[in-house]
């Protein structure tokens, strides 16, 4: 199987992942749920990781890395606790449902700062437009069905200057790009562990600058005799027991990324995303969505072919061993703005395990597949 | 004489400086050790007088004063603050 679905999840991990997994499954219990060694180990692992992830995005405290089920959680969190009904919020025109379909249910009034795809300079100039009188912005950092990189730094300094709320959706950023979270300013940044920073399923981040309203309450190991949910971070946002085992995975991701440094990783990703991009582009018929300006865009790449469907391109792939994603990739708005919303896309997205031999094997394939129709 | 604390061997007098939560318990036991003073985090005991489940730190008689100045410069301002007796027990509150 060539695994070509990173942007979903990233199914290869380091071998070191595996390992932490198991130590931890075989030997720790539950951080602040007693004061005995399996209690304490998975206690100093947990704050490894907070301490690891403070450090990769340039942070000194890590109580203000949260852990959570995956992006989405995180979202959730983020949106629910600076989001009134009837607040203008401003968008990208990328984001993800996990975005759009919190801000619909809190009731608020969502303003997309459209603009093209791969165009920067249009992206803060929409953003320029839209952000005075807004209450919240919500920006992708990466868009996860094509890969382009929105121009963060700059939205999020227009955003301080008209003095709007920023929350970053970092689900396709985080561990491909550098991220500084003070130099940006923004009040939270969410995250998954299971994409680029190559931890296990049910892991993710929130990043907070300050405090949040927690999304769920409950024990927390801490100010057990209050009825109120602590005020302090991390627990005031951690109700429950911790995904330890997963947290273990995250931590060996997040050292790994780190030991090798999101620039090698990325420029791997980049030269895979380009090649490919070359050879599918010979196929006649088929659109590849590439930008001229590799930094750009990162190791996701979306098609569409004039005569196969997105879907049965998908499925034959898969059934000769190439697996990528088809369809709206939970991103209906992103694909309003390519004008793909109609046909969804085919999209092959890479991971630092994924080689220049997969993708040549992936193309040909492609094109043997779309030349039979 | 000693006793244990999270499955350590301690000899006393020891002090107990009492943290909002485990995390900051675990910011401080970092702040300490990496200006070579040994902590332990534990969970707190009876008679600490915390709304339960708290976390402290557990430091020697001779690095207390020391602690207590990096905490403060850390900015994790030090809670309250309780002596141990020779079998782990509390003794009495030194700091408030």
């Amino acid at each position: 199987m060539i695994y070509l679905d990173s942007a979903a999840t990233s199914l290869q991990k380091p071998r070191s992942v595996e390992r932490a997994m198991m130590s931890a499954m075989r030997s720790m219990a539950s951080p602040g749920r007693g004061g005995h060694r399996p209690a304490m180990l998975a206690a100093d692992m947990a704050f490894d990781c907070r301490a690891e992830l403070a450090g990769f995005f340039h942070m000194e405290n890590p109580e203000r890395i949260i852990f959570t089920m995956n992006a989405t959680h995180a979202l959730n969190i983020a949106i629910h606790s600076c989001v009134r009904r009837g607040d203008r919020v401003i968008v990208s025109g990328f984001e993800h449902n996990a975005v759009v379909r919190p801000l619909h249910t809190v009731g608020a009034e969502v303003k997309i700062a459209a603009s093209p795809m791969f165009e920067p300079q249009a992206a803060i100039e929409a953003f320029a437009k839209n952000l005075p009188g807004a209450d919240i912005a919500v920006c992708c950092h990466v868009s996860n069905v094509f890969g382009y990189v929105l121009p963060l730094p700059e939205i999020a300094q227009l955003c301080r200057q008209h003095g709007v709320t920023l929350i970053v959706d970092a689900s396709q950023s985080a561990g491909v790009l550098d991220i500084n979270f003070p130099q940006l300013g923004a009040e939270y940044i969410a995250m998954p562990g299971h994409k680029g920073l190559l931890g296990p399923q049910g892991t993710g981040v929130l990043v907070c600058r300050d405090s949040a309203l927690p999304l769920m309450q409950g024990g927390t190991g801490s100010n057990s005799a209050a009825i109120e949910m602590p005020d302090f971070l991390p627990d005031r946002l951690e109700a429950g027991t911790h995904n330890i085992t997963g947290i273990a995975g995250l931590l060996a991701g997040v050292r790994y990324v780190r030991e090798n440094g999101t620039k090698k990783l990325l420029r791997h990703e980049r030269d895979l995303g380009q090649m490919l991009a070359k050879r599918l582009m010979q196929i006649p018929g088929m659109e590849v969505f590439r930008s001229e300006e590799p930094t750009y865009q990162t190791g996701v790449l979306s098609v569409r072919h004039r005569d196969i469907t997105c879907e049965e391109l998908a499925e034959r792939l898969g059934a000769n061993g190439v697996a990528i994603r088809a369809g709206l990739h939970c991103s209906p708005t992103a694909h309003r703005t390519a004008d793909t919303f109609d046909t969804g896309t085919a999209r092959f997205s890479f991971s630092p395990f994924n080689t220049m031999n997969e993708i040549q094997h992936a193309a040909a394939l492609t094109a043997e597949i779309v030349n039979k129709e | 004489m000693g006793y244990e604390i999270a499955g350590r061997r301690c000899s006393m007098p020891h002090y107990l400086i009492m943290c909002r939560s485990l995390t900051y318990a675990q910011r401080a036991a970092r702040v300490l050790e990496r200006i070579g003073i040994t902590a332990i985090v534990t969970k707190a005991p009876q008679g600490t007088g915390h709304e339960g489940c708290a976390y402290c730190v557990k430091v020697s008689e001779k690095r207390l004063a020391e602690s207590l100045t990096a905490l403060k410069n850390a900015d994790l301002g030090p809670g309250k603050v309780f002596m141990l007796g020779p079998g782990g027990e509390i003794l009495h509150e030194v700091r408030k």
